[in-house]
C-alpha cells in the first residue's frame, strides 16, 4: 500500500510541486492549504507522514498547533516543519512540540525526498527487532543507524534527523575534523554556518540532558567538529 | 555686494562665540551710566539756572528797593559829584571784620586801586589806604620817611620849636562845615586827633576829637598812622596831608591830598552810608553775597560774603573720583584766583552799568564749586542814569552735591546693574553654550553610531526653543532609527519574502528536471537552475546580518583560550586560502578571555575575508593578536588597495561597501557590519585603518576580556 503524506502548506504552487515529486516517488500525497482543513482530515484519517508549513494562511504560526494537534494524535508520527523562516527561535520551538525535522524551503526536492524516505525507513526499522550491524558503539554511545536513534549511556537522547545525521558523521570516524560543509552534506542540508553552529549547540545540549559532563563534540576552531572519545 | 548681503544675511559679529555675542550685548547695558551722567549735567544746569533767574528777580527786586537813593549809597544828594573822578578820591575797602586799630595795616586786603600814593620832597612817600566796616571809616597812612621827629611834648602842641611831624586830616561834614585836625606823636602809641580851636583873645588851643581813634606806630621805613573814624562825621570830602620836618621847629615840607594852602579836602570819599547795610540786610540771605559798587565799578558796600555751606562734603573715594572725572569736562570745573573771580564780578558790574541786568557764573574758591551771580543797575530817580550796581552772589555748590549724591548713587547703581547684566549674560551664554554643545555632542553621537541610535537627547524637558530643537532632533533621529533599522532588516526581510516565490521556480524546476526529456530543455533547466541556486546564495548572504543578531541574541558566554582559538584558527585560513600567506602573531601564553568563541572566529572569518578580498594572490595576510589586562586587540592587516579617504568607521554600517570590483560571490557589505556586531557583543569596537606605510589596511577589534 501507498504511503501517504500530508502536505500542509499555503502556497499553492509549492504545494503542488511537492505533491508532484513526493507522487513521483511513489508516495500517495494530500495537500492542505491550511490548519483547519488538515486537522479535519487528520482526525478522520491519519497520514503516515506530514510535511507542515509554520505559516498558514492567516495563522503565522498556525503550522507549531497543528504539530501539538498532531502529537495528540498519533505520537509517532514523522512530522517534518517546512518554513521560509529559518530563525532559530523557529527551531527551537518547533522541536520542542516533537517534530522530527525542521527545514528551510531552500532544501532541494531531492534533499527533501531524501529525509521522507529516511523517515520512513525509520518508522519500518522501530518495527523491526534491532539489527546488532547496524549500531556503532563509542564508548557510552549507541548509534543505530538504522532506528535513527541515539543511546548516551543507556539513555535516549531525542535527536531531530538533522541532528542524528551530524552526530552520525561526526562518530562514523571519530577523531577526525568534519568542516561545516561535510556536516552539511551528511545532514543533507545546505545550511550557512550559523545554522550548523546552531545545530551542534543543540547536539551538545540534548547530550547534556542525559549527561551534565558530555563533551564529546569538540571545536576545532577555523575548521569545523570532531567527535572525541 | 555679495559682502553685503552677507553680513545682513549672517550678522556682523557672526564670527564671534555665542558667549562674546552676548558679552558685548551686556555691555550696551554701560550706555546707562552715559545717559544717567548726561541727564545729572541737564539738571544741574537746569537748577542752576532756575537759581540765577531767581537770583536776578532778587537782585532786580533789590536794584528797585534801590533807585534815587544816592543817599545810601554816596551820602549825598545830589548825582553830578559821583559822576566826575579824582586821584584824590579815597575808594575804601569793604572789609568783612573790623580791623584792629593798632598802628599795623597788614591785616588788610591790600588792593592797589584802593591806595594813594603820594610822593614827598626827599624820597619820601606816603600810602593811604582805605577801609570800611559797618559805621567805621578806617584809614592806614603808611609813611616811608628818613627822619621820624616827634613832637617835643603833649602839653605844647601849638609851640612851634616843639612841633615835629604832623598828620592833618581834613573832612566835611553833612553839613558842609570843615574840620581839620591833626596828629602829632611824642613817641608812638594810641593818640588823639586834635583840632585847632581860636578862643577869645585870638588864643588857639588844641582841642582832643574823643570819637576819632588813632595809633602812630614806627616801622622800618618811617612810621604808620591808623586812624578809625566814624562814617557819620563825615562829609563827602577827606584828605590828609603830611608835614614833614627834618627836626623840630623847623620848615614843614607838606605833601598829601589836602590843599596845601588852606588845608581844604577836595578828594571825594567812595563810601556808601551805613544805613545801605541795614537797607540792604532786609534783604540778605545766608550764603548770598550781596555787592553794591558804583556805576565806575568801585564797591561801596558788600555783605554776608558767601560761607562754604556745611552740607558740602565732596564725596570720597575711587568711584566717586572716577564718576567726576567722567562728568566735569567743562570749563567752569577749573579753580578761579581770587583776583581773577573779582575782576570776573568787576567785569559783570561794568556791563550792567550799562543798563541791563545780567547773570553770569564762575567757579569759586573751591575745586569744582561755581559761583553764580546775577547783577542789576541802580538807576536815578528819573531812570536815566545808572549810579550804582547791586550784585548777588552766591555758590551753586549745592546743585553740585546735589548731582553728586544724586549721580554717586546712579553710577553705583547702573555700574551694578551693567555688572549683573554682564554676569548674567555671561552666565547665560554658558549654559546656552553648554547645552548647546551637549545637545550638539549628543545629537553627533547619536548619529555616528547608526547601529543603535539613542533616542534620548539632552534637553528634551526644556520648554525654550532649544527643547524644541532637542525634540526636533529626537524626533528626526527617531525618523532616522526607523529609517536605518528599515534598512537593516531590508535585506532579511527582502530574503524571507523572496524565498518563497524561489522556492516555487526551484521546485518546478526540479520537477520538470525529472519529468521532462527533451535534451533542449534540460539546458535551459539546468541553466534556470544555476540563476536560482545563485539566487538562493544571494538570499542567503541577505539573510546573513539578521542570523547573525540572532545567534548573538542566543550566546552564552565562556571562559576560553583566545590565543589557541587564533592560533587554530589562523592555521586554518592557510588551507582555507592557498593563495594566500598567513601570519599569525600570537602570544605564547593562553589568552583567557570571556565570551562566545564561536562568535570569535566567525568575526575572524569576515575579517580574513576581507583581507583575502582586498588582496592579490601571494599576499601575506597577518592576524596579530595583543593581550593587555583589561582587553585584547585583534588585528588583520592585507596589503592592497588603501581605504578610501573618509570612510571612516562607516566601513562599519550595515550594507555599506566601497568595492567596486563585481565577483561571483554576493556581496551586501553585512561582513564588516558582523564583525562590529560581534566585536560589540564583546564589549569592543572594530575600527578600519590604512598600514602605517600606506601598503594596505588593518582591521582591528578591541575586545574587552
Amino acid at each position: 500500500m501507498k504511503k501517504t503524506i500530508a502536505i500542509v502548506e499555503d502556497e499553492r504552487a509549492i504545494r503542488d510541486n511537492y505533491a508532484a515529486a513526493f507522487s513521483r516517488e511513489g508516495y500517495a500525497v494530500r495537500g492542505y492549504p491550511n490548519r483547519r482543513e488538515a486537522m479535519a482530515a487528520f482526525t478522520a484519517r491519519l497520514p503516515d507522514l506530514a510535511v507542515i508549513d509554520i505559516s498558514l494562511e492567516d495563522e503565522p504560526e498556525g503550522g507549531f498547533e497543528l504539530c501539538r494537534e498532531l502529537r495528540g494524535l498519533s505520537p509517532e508520527l514523522p512530522i517534518i516543519f517546512l518554513t521560509a523562516r529559518d530563525s532559530e527561535l523557529d527551531a527551537v520551538s518547533g522541536l520542542r512540540l516533537g517534530a522530527d525535522d525542521f527545514l528551510t524551503k531552500d532544501l532541494s526536492l531531492a534533499h527533501l525526498i531524501a529525509r521522507v524516505n529516511a523517515l520512513f525507513r525509520r518508522v519500518d526499522a522501530l518495527r523491526r527487532p534491532t539489527e546488532e550491524k547496524q549500531v556503532i558503539r563509542r564508548g557510552a554511545l549507541t548509534l543505530d543507524s538504522e532506528r535513527m536513534s541515539v543511546e548516551w549511556n543507556g539513555q535516549v537522547v531525542l535527536l531531530s534527523l538533522t541532528e542524528f545525521w551530524i552526530v552520525y558523521a561526526l562518530t562514523k570516524h571519530p577523531g577526525h575534523v568534519k568542516n561545516r560543509q561535510q556536516l552539511m552534506d551528511a545532514a543533507n542540508v545546505v545550511l550557512d554556518d550559523n545554522t550548523i553552529t546552531s545545530h551542534i549547540k543543540r547536539i551538545r545540549r540534548k547530550f547534556q540532558v542525559v549527561d551534565e559532563k558530555f563533551d564529546a563534540v569538540h571545536t576545532v576552531y577555523g575548521m569545523g567538529y570532531r567527535w572525541v572519545e | 555686494m555679495g559682502r553685503i548681503l552677507d553680513l545682513i544675511r549672517i550678522g556682523p559679529i557672526s564670527g564671534f562665540r555665542l558667549r562674546t555675542k552676548l558679552l558685548l550685548l551686556a555691555l550696551t547695558t554701560l550706555a546707562l551710566p552715559w545717559a544717567g551722567c548726561q541727564y545729572a549735567r541737564e539738571m544741574e544746569h537746569v537748577l542752576r539756572e532756575s537759581e540765577m533767574q531767581s537770583l536776578l528777580a532778587v537782585t532786580t527786586t533789590i536794584a528797585g528797593s534801590l533807585k534815587g537813593r544816592q543817599e545810601l549809597l554816596f551820602r549825598a544828594d545830589s548825582l553830578e559829584a559821583v559822576s566826575s573822578n579824582n586821584a584824590r578820591d579815597i575808594t575804601p575797602v569793604v572789609l568783612s571784620g573790623a580791623p584792629l586799630i593798632d598802628g599795623r595795616a597788614d591785616e588788610w586786603d591790600t588792593d592797589a586801586r584802593n591806595l594813594i600814593r603820594v610822593s614827598g620832597p626827599g624820597g619820601d612817600s606816603m600810602q593811604l589806604l582805605a577801609a570800611t566796616h559797618e559805621r567805621w571809616l578806617y584809614l592806614a597812612l603808611l609813611v616811608r620817611d628818613n627822619k621820624v621827629i616827634y613832637d617835643a611834648s603833649m602839653l605844647a602842641p601849638l609851640d612851634s620849636a616843639s612841633i615835629g611831624d604832623r598828620i592833618w586830616l581834613a573832612f566835611d561834614d553833612k553839613r558842609g562845615g570843615q574840620s581839620q585836625l591833626f596828629f602829632g606823636s611824642t613817641g608812638g602809641g594810641t593818640l588823639r586827633a586834635r583840632r585847632i580851636e581860636t578862643r577869645e583873645y585870638g588864643r588857639e588851643e588844641a582841642v582832643e576829637e574823643p570819637r576819632i581813634n588813632a595809633v602812630w606806630q614806627r616801622s622800618r621805613e618811617g612810621y604808620v598812622l591808623e586812624i578809625g573814624i566814624p562814617l557819620s562825621l563825615l562829609g563827602q570830602h577827606i584828605g590828609v596831608l603830611i608835614d614833614d620836618r627834618d627836626r623840630r621847629g623847623a620848615a614843614r615840607s607838606s605833601y598829601g591830598t589836602l590843599e596845601v594852602s588852606d588845608l581844604r579836602a577836595t578828594g571825594r570819599l567812595i563810601a556808601a552810608s551805613p544805613d545801605l547795610n541795614d537797607h540792604l540786610r532786609q534783604f540778605a540771605q545766608p550764603g548770598v553775597e550781596l555787592t553794591v559798587a558804583s556805576s565806575t565799578g568801585a564797591i561801596l558796600t558788600r555783605i554776608d560774603a558767601p560761607a562754604l555751606p556745611a552740607d558740602y562734603t565732596r564725596m570720597r573715594g575711587f568711584l566717586p573720583r572716577m564718576y567726576r572725572l567722567f562728568l566735569d569736562g567743562d570749563a567752569i570745573s577749573r579753580v578761579m584766583s581770587q583776583a581773577n573771580r573779582q575782576r570776573a564780578a568787576e567785569s559783570l558790574t561794568t556791563r550792567v552799568a550799562r543798563g541791563k541786568p545780567e547773570t553770569a557764573q564762575f567757579p569759586g574758591r573751591y575745586e569744582n564749586s561755581v559761583i553764580v551771580a546775577a547783577a542789576a543797575p541802580i538807576y536815578s530817580a528819573d531812570g536815566k542814569t545808572v549810579f550804582g550796581v547791586i550784585q548777588l552772589a552766591q555758590t551753586a555748590d549745592r546743585w553740585l552735591t546735589l548731582r553728586d549724591t544724586a549721580l554717586t548713587r546712579l553710577l553705583n547703581l547702573t555700574l551694578f546693574v551693567t555688572l549683573f547684566a554682564v554676569v548674567a549674560a555671561f552666565w547665560f551664554a554658558g549654559r546656552m553654550t553648554l547645552r548647546i554643545s551637549r545637545l550638539g555632542a549628543a545629537s553627533e553621537t547619536a548619529l555616528g553610531r547608526e547601529g543603535n541610535l539613542s533616542r534620548v537627547l539632552p534637553e528634551a524637558d526644556a520648554r525654550d526653543e532649544l527643547g524644541d530643537l532637542s525634540r526636533s532632533f529626537s524626533s528626526l533621529l527617531g525618523r532616522l532609527d526607523e529609517y536605518t533599522g528599515y534598512l537593516r532588516t531590508l535585506a532579511g526581510k527582502l530574503a524571507h519574502e523572496i524565498r518563497t516565490p524561489l522556492t516555487i521556480i526551484r521546485s518546478s524546476l526540479e520537477n520538470l528536471e525529472s519529468e521532462g526529456d527533451s535534451a533542449n530543455a534540460k539546458v535551459y533547466i539546468s541553466r534556470a537552475r544555476e540563476g536560482s541556486e545563485r539566487l538562493g546564495a544571494i538570499l542567503t548572504a541577505m539573510g546573513a546580518a539578521t542570523r547573525v543578531e540572532e545567534a548573538i541574541a542566543h550566546s552564552d558566554r565562556q571562559r576560553f583560550d583566545l590565543a589557541a582559538l587564533v592560533r587554530a584558527a589562523a592555521g586554518a585560513y592557510g588551507d582555507a586560502f592557498p593563495a594566500r600567506r598567513f601570519v599569525a602573531q600570537v602570544p605564547d601564553e593562553a589568552v583567557e578571555m570571556t565570551g562566545a568563541p564561536d562568535l570569535i572566529v566567525q568575526m575572524l572569518d569576515k575579517l580574513v575575508d576581507n583581507a583575502v578580498d582586498f588582496s592579490a594572490d601571494g599576499a601575506t595576510i597577518s592576524v596579530v593578536l595583543r593581550a593587555e589586562p583589561a582587553h585584547v586587540e585583534l588585528s588583520v592587516a592585507n596589503p592592497g588597495p588603501l581605504l578610501p579617504p573618509e570612510t571612516g568607521n562607516r566601513l562599519f554600517e550595515s550594507l555599506w561597501q566601497s568595492r567596486v570590483e563585481s565577483d561571483k560571490r554576493p556581496h551586501f557589505g553585512l561582513g564588516l557590519y558582523i564583525v562590529r556586531l560581534i566585536a560589540e557583543f564583546h564589549g569592543g569596537i572594530a575600527r578600519a585603518e590604512n598600514l602605517a606605510d600606506n601598503s594596505g589596511a588593518i582591521f582591528t577589534v578591541r575586545l574587552n576580556r
